[in-house]
């Protein structure tokens, strides 16, 4: 197991350095000089000159690349061309909210999908299954951009329960996170559904029933367990893709998160903050996919035990 | 099992929801846009200016005519290069509790002219040659070159001397004498503000989307917002009896751009041909309503180098058609432009407008559209025929340099059309050199004039100003350049 760890974290280590090379040099590559946004057309050509020199900009793609790395390896993200400030506090004051945001999503896209799977896959071409699957599709269908603001005026202005954006408590997680996680959970309950259909045919459910069970132990405590992979699977894909932020979500509830300051940054050229942003993602889809790889041994022995032997 | 499970979700819900509430003391103040930087020697956009007019005092304001006031000071002008300035009773406490002094206006300004501190500033003050402290009141301007409209320039938030000895950094946690102290900016979605003679709290909320702007106002979780709505969010708040709305007639100038050295372009008559082509009073109508003007020039009429009375291009679409055929253009042969626009909703709202009346009278326009630095790129390299664009909050005319001096085609300045014509830069230089009111205000005026005549620009109009407001708020005015001065005395009365 430690074998296999040290060698996916190297394996990751080659992946994350590929991806901030290249962000590195295709975020250079973009028209738009971070200077001339930054000093505006009133500043002497002098001034720019002496800041792109400050910044580093004046310096070869190359030497600015290793320099970055360098960097890196020191712990040190930069600063921020625009705002000036250290780039690991702008990450730090963003990352707790996407985290939240994240795993609220998934709980409420678990809790939606995993009733419907079950459903649909219990009553298979029934008027249960084509419903569940038909609210799904609807929960797929509907953008955030229209879904959130629907939700605001349903429950912020009509009904006044909760708050309309920002992050203020727990209540203002409701309404993003349920924007976020029925969108999730129209995938989800579509992988439970099929993936317990399969399990539901084996011999050991059979059995199972056969020593007289109830339908609900039969399919929560016999069928779900085998089924988990290919969820565990999917479960850690949109983990991933949540924790690089929602943009969408984020701008329309006023959430603080990493989505909404990549886009911030790629817009204004502020290039130490996209590349800092690049390069968390990154690293998060490395650690959710060594995650949900311990989980696999976890939930399956025969994985534990297939690595032991 | 299933209906334990649902009643689960009932009970969180509710839960929740009790935690809603949208009351609060404190004046929230929904922006637009976060600001970037609450230090006033590097902060150049819109947000972070009018917030840290609220935090830090200033030498010099402008007046309903936009010409120059005392703000912190009164100066004298001793010669052409010489300016003398004396703090006056209205400069304010810094929060250690020392007085503004001369000594602080000169390391702030020392500071922006030091080119090793890079401020974005610096040049619009490059003119001074040095600063010279006279007393604990007063300090001495020199200028590398006679400007009478020298004392506009200093209108950049004055900061405590140690912080420009030491090189302070004031993004994060400003230190000025103004009206307001800072409390606290815990991320970029809230910042939060006390007036020093009441001790009110103002609260920034910053939400990026409109219509989410306006359902926060209609529930009550933020007091006031100002500008940066589309017409029909304006209309629908201004139907709703808990929201008060007040417009205000304001100085920003949009205008459509041409990239004179184009060879299309370079010809006026295809220029005038654009700008009879342009139904500009349905879109101030249909568009942006209020109290939007159209606008004739750069400089509204009111300022003290306005062009009043001028002769504006009125929409004739049959002139447009008989113009453009007497240049060969027509049907069979139609003029083609390329127009370019930043990414922003609105303005790409304006730009199919204006393309659908341009092809109405047989000019085929391709409109592109591009992230902000992208699209600020391409204007400034010249990549463009025509973009549409504003100028934000114009007061001294040192603009007219600035934009359509043939020795300001970027990167020296933002002639971004590459305009070029000796009679508008002799106008600009006597102007710039003028010693009375009278014939410098004569000088603009026939500049604006000439402008008029070329058309470098199509002006368009001068934007609106609203703030839209709970009833519990008063005492909020608007002002012309859309500052948030009115926060110096907005009342909030509570339940």
């Amino acid at each position: 197991m430690l074998r296999l760890l040290i060698t996916r974290l190297l394996s990751t280590a080659v992946v994350v350095l590929g991806v901030v090379c290249l962000v590195f040099l295709l975020i250079h590559l973009v028209p738009g000089d971070p200077v001339d946004v930054m000093l505006g057309e009133n500043a002497q050509m002098a001034d720019r000159q002496a800041l792109r020199e400050a910044l580093g900009l004046n310096q070869p793609i190359g030497n600015q690349l290793l320099t970055y790395i360098g960097n890196l390896f020191k712990g040190d993200l930069g600063q921020s061309l625009h705002s000036r400030t250290p780039v690991s506090s702008m990450l730090l004051e963003r990352i707790p909210a996407t985290v939240e945001l994240a795993l609220v999503s998934l709980l409420v896209a678990c809790l939606i999908a995993f009733p419907l799977g079950i459903i649909a896959a219990l009553n298979r071409g029934k008027a249960w299954d084509k419903t569940a699957m038909g609210v799904s599709l609807l929960g797929v269908s509907v953008p955030n951009f229209l879904l959130g603001p629907v939700l605001i005026l349903l429950f912020s202005i009509s009904l006044g329960w909760l708050p309309v954006s920002g992050k203020d408590g727990l209540a203002s997680m409701v309404l993003p996170a349920i924007t976020l996680g029925t969108a999730l959970a129209a995938v989800l309950s579509r992988m439970v559904r099929s993936t317990l259909l399969e399990v539901l045919h084996e011999d050991y459910i059979r059995t199972a029933r056969a020593k007289g069970l109830s339908h609900i132990r039969v399919v929560i405590f016999h069928a779900l367990p085998n089924a988990m992979l290919p969820i565990i699977t999917l479960l850690g894909l949109q983990l991933g893709v949540l924790l690089g932020g929602a943009v969408i979500t984020e701008t329309v509830f006023s959430w603080p998160g990493i989505g909404k300051l990549t886009i911030d940054a790629i817009m204004k050229r502020d290039y130490p903050v996209v590349q800092a942003c690049v390069l968390l993602i990154s690293i998060t889809y490395v650690v959710v996919n060594v995650f949900t790889d311990i989980v696999y041994g976890w939930i399956d022995p025969r994985v534990r035990l297939g690595d032991r032997s | 099992m299933g209906r334990l499970y649902y009643l689960f979700l009932i009970f969180i819900f509710l839960l929740l929801s009790g935690c809603s509430d949208p009351g609060s003391q404190s004046i929230r103040f929904a922006l637009a846009s976060t600001p970037i930087s609450l230090d006033p020697r590097y902060a150049t956009d819109a947000t972070s200016s009018r917030i840290n007019r609220l935090l830090y005092q200033r030498l010099v304001d402008f007046d309903g005519q936009f010409k120059m006031q005392p703000a912190v000071a009164n100066w004298h002008k001793i010669s052409e290069k010489h300016y003398r300035f004396k703090l006056n009773a209205s400069r304010g406490y810094f929060a250690d509790g020392k007085r503004l002094s001369a000594s602080d206006v000169q390391a702030t300004y020392s500071y922006i002219l030091d080119p090793d501190n890079a401020s974005p500033h610096r040049g619009s003050i490059q003119l001074i040659d040095r600063i010279v402290l006279i007393d604990s009141l007063t300090v001495d301007f020199y200028l590398k070159k006679p400007d009478p409209l020298f004392p506009g320039y200093l209108v950049i938030g004055i900061v405590p001397q140690q912080v420009a000895v030491r090189k302070q950094s004031l993004n994060k946690k400003p230190k000025g004498s103004g009206g307001f102290d800072f409390i606290a900016w815990p991320d970029a979605s809230r910042l939060v503000l006390q007036r020093k003679t009441d001790k009110q709290q103002i609260e920034f909320v910053y939400v990026h989307d409109a219509t989410v702007r306006a359902l926060k106002l209609m529930r009550g979780e933020v007091d006031l917002l100002q500008n940066d709505l589309p017409r029909e969010l304006v209309h629908y708040l201004g139907s709703k009896k808990e929201i008060s709305l007040h417009h205000l007639a304001g100085n920003n100038f949009t205008y459509i751009g041409f990239n004179v050295s184009d060879p299309v372009l370079n010809n006026p008559t295809i220029r005038k041909a654009v700008a009879h082509a342009i139904n500009r009073p349905a879109l101030v109508k249909y568009l942006l309503g209020g109290k939007t003007r159209l606008a004739n020039a750069l400089l509204v009429p009111e300022h003290w180098a306005g062009l009043k009375n001028a002769k504006a291009y009125d929409y004739d679409p049959e002139l447009a058609r008989s113009l453009l055929q007497s240049q060969g253009y027509n049907r069979n042969k139609p003029l083609i432009l390329e127009y370019k626009t930043s990414s922003d909703p609105f303005r790409i709202r304006i730009a199919t407008i204006i393309q659908q009346q341009l092809n109405e009278v047989g000019i085929k326009v391709r409109l592109k559209s591009f992230d902000w630095g992208t699209f600020y790129g391409d204007i400034k390299n010249g990549r463009f025929q025509m973009y549409s664009l504003s100028w934000v909050g114009i007061k001294n005319p040192d603009i007219f340099r600035y934009v359509f001096h043939s020795q300001s085609i970027p990167p020296q300045g933002a002639n971004r059309g590459r305009y070029v014509n000796q009679k508008v830069d002799g106008l600009i230089e006597r102007a710039e050199t003028s010693a009375d009111v009278a014939s410098r205000s004569q000088y603009y005026r026939d500049l604006q004039k000439q402008l008029l005549h070329d058309l470098p620009y199509i002006p368009l109009w001068y934007e609106e100003h609203f703030v839209a407001s709970r009833n519990n708020i008063s005492g909020y005015r608007l002002a012309a350049d859309g500052n948030y001065d009115g926060l110096f005395m907005a009342v909030k009365k509570y339940r």
